[in-house]
């Protein structure tokens, strides 16, 4: 009996820690904020009125609506792009090697160094905002696609031979399913990039989104909506990440992985 | 009255390390396996054991000499000889039904027949309880099952089994072993099975082929004039463990 009570307190501190350090957080920020003028640094306070306000106007709704649906149409994109080419790259070793220093030369060239290009490729808008996101999330899911298909173990490969599978079988129920674990990391890394770049990709001309909301509120000196907009993206950015992983262990269990 | 299924001339396999020395893995490989014997590879490792059996299949090529299945070379892999790999090669997003399956649909059968098959083979080696289960989910000697299963349903003339039960805890292998012996006397499909284990040679084949390592080849063939099921206490087959002991030493 107390042996079970003490598991139950356990449980519960297990599920209270997070909540612990966000509560501890609140109160050194607005600790600090205190020796501070709210125009520079505003508290916990501050924020939140700033988040209440902008929630009770609407804009701060279609600003979330706007961001997720362009953080999605470049992730999306470059998911249907980079998954291809990456299973084609990983199949045929020849043409990764044959294109494997561009990428390499690419790769570091971060995304936000591409925007002056990007407004004038695309203009001001949605576009631009998101063709950096596209490219955030372009890389992580090619190289991680390129390098789950180098990984398969090479007795699967033989088995398929073996049973004289032809390529697209080979390719459709061998490879693909195979490599799925790692193209899946892939699309985690993505989440993360892709969600980073995108206040970088909406400071390029647009007139909305999340990141919109941020450099109006700079322009503005609202720091308090400032740090609001911070907020939801850090919120929205957890969210995202963790439905991910539940479409994760989803398809997981029904690809019989385990998890 | 026998019908040669496998035969090698001279056969020979060289490899080339990426520093450009030549290795020999086998040399002067000459052996005539015929029509639905059960025949044992046995040897050390490096014996080049697995490297024949690997030219028989068709994942590798001789380097020098013939080797011929059915009277015709080996060009490659081939659904009618199939390897079964001491690490199952069963694919984990596949149920047991789906992994026996593959090898069905892999040569274009449908769907609905694939499935009747499939079910037939998994009664056949006693695993249609565990049909949709994944392979995670069952044990090491089950899996090894599905396996064998997954290659008799396509009705194979020839099988390849390369330390098979190499992974497998002994009272299970033991098991195994009865298993494959009870399914060969119903297929009466051609083993050729290496193992580097003497008992299990002994157990199973009607001739071990012994090899010897640095160049790899043939040393000696022995005949087990056992009749099966074997008694693995009997005199004889200690006497056979015996020879065959010797060889090593």
């Amino acid at each position: 009996m107390l042996q079970r009570g003490g598991l139950m307190l356990q449980r519960l501190g297990h599920r209270c820690l997070p909540v612990l350090s966000l509560v501890a957080f609140g109160g050194v920020w607005q600790l600090i904020a205190y020796f501070y003028s709210p125009a520079l640094f505003p508290g916990p306070d501050a924020t939140l009125a700033a988040l209440i306000e902008v929630a009770a106007n609407g804009s701060l709704w279609t600003n979330i609506w706007i961001s997720l649906a362009r953080f999605f149409t470049g992730y999306v994109l470059a998911l249907l792009i980079a998954i291809p080419l990456g299973l084609l790259l990983g199949c045929l070793g020849f043409l990764q090697r044959l294109v494997d220093p561009l990428i390499q030369v690419l790769r570091p060239i971060s995304p936000i160094a591409w925007s002056p290009l990007a407004v004038l490729w695309f203009g001001i808008g949605n576009a631009p905002a998101i063709y950096i996101i596209y490219l955030a999330c372009f890389f992580p899911i090619l190289l991680t696609t390129i390098n789950a298909v180098k990984s398969i173990p090479s007795v699967y490969l033989k088995v398929a031979r073996n049973f004289g599978a032809g390529s697209v079988t080979t390719v459709v129920r061998v490879i693909v399913p195979a490599a799925f674990p790692g193209i899946m990391v892939g699309l985690h890394i993505a989440v993360g990039t892709g969600w980073i770049h995108l206040v970088a990709g909406e400071m390029l001309g647009a007139q909305s989104g999340l990141g919109y909301m941020i450099v109006d509120a700079r322009n503005f000196l609202r720091t308090d909506l400032i740090m609001a907009g911070m907020l939801v993206i850090g919120v929205l950015g957890l969210a995202i990440y963790r439905s991910i992983r539940a479409l994760e262990t989803l398809i997981g269990r029904h690809w019989g992985l385990g998890g | 009255m026998s019908i040669p299924k496998i035969v090698a001339a001279g056969l020979e396999k060289r490899y080339r390390s990426a520093r450009g020395v030549d290795t020999l893995a086998v040399t002067g490989i000459d052996l005539t396996i015929n029509a639905g014997e059960f025949v044992c590879l046995v040897g050390p490792s490096g014996c080049g054991k697995t490297t024949l059996i690997q030219m028989m299949c068709g994942f590798e090529h001789p380097t020098a000499g013939r080797l011929l299945i059915d009277g015709a070379p080996v060009p490659g892999p081939n659904p009618d000889h199939i390897m079964i790999f001491q690490d199952y090669g069963l694919f984990p997003w596949r149920t047991v039904l789906g992994n026996v399956e593959f090898g069905l649909e892999s040569q274009g059968m449908a769907k609905a027949e694939a499935r009747v098959r499939a079910q037939e083979t998994l009664e056949l080696v006693g695993l249609c309880p565990a049909a949709h289960k994944h392979p995670h989910e069952i044990s090491s000697g089950m899996r090894q099952r599905v396996a064998i299963a997954r290659a008799l349903a396509v009705e194979p003339s020839l099988l390849f089994m390369d330390e098979p039960f190499g992974a497998i805890d002994a009272f299970t292998r033991l098991r195994l072993q009865d298993e494959i012996l009870r399914l060969w006397e119903v297929k009466r499909t051609t083993v050729v099975f290496v193992t580097h284990d003497l008992d299990e040679a002994i157990a199973l084949a009607q001739r071990v082929i012994l090899m010897a390592s640095s160049p790899g080849r043939v040393q000696r063939i022995v005949d087990i004039d056992l009749t099966y099921p074997r008694d693995r206490t009997h005199a004889d087959f200690t006497e056979y463990r015996r020879v065959l002991f010797e060889e090593f030493h």
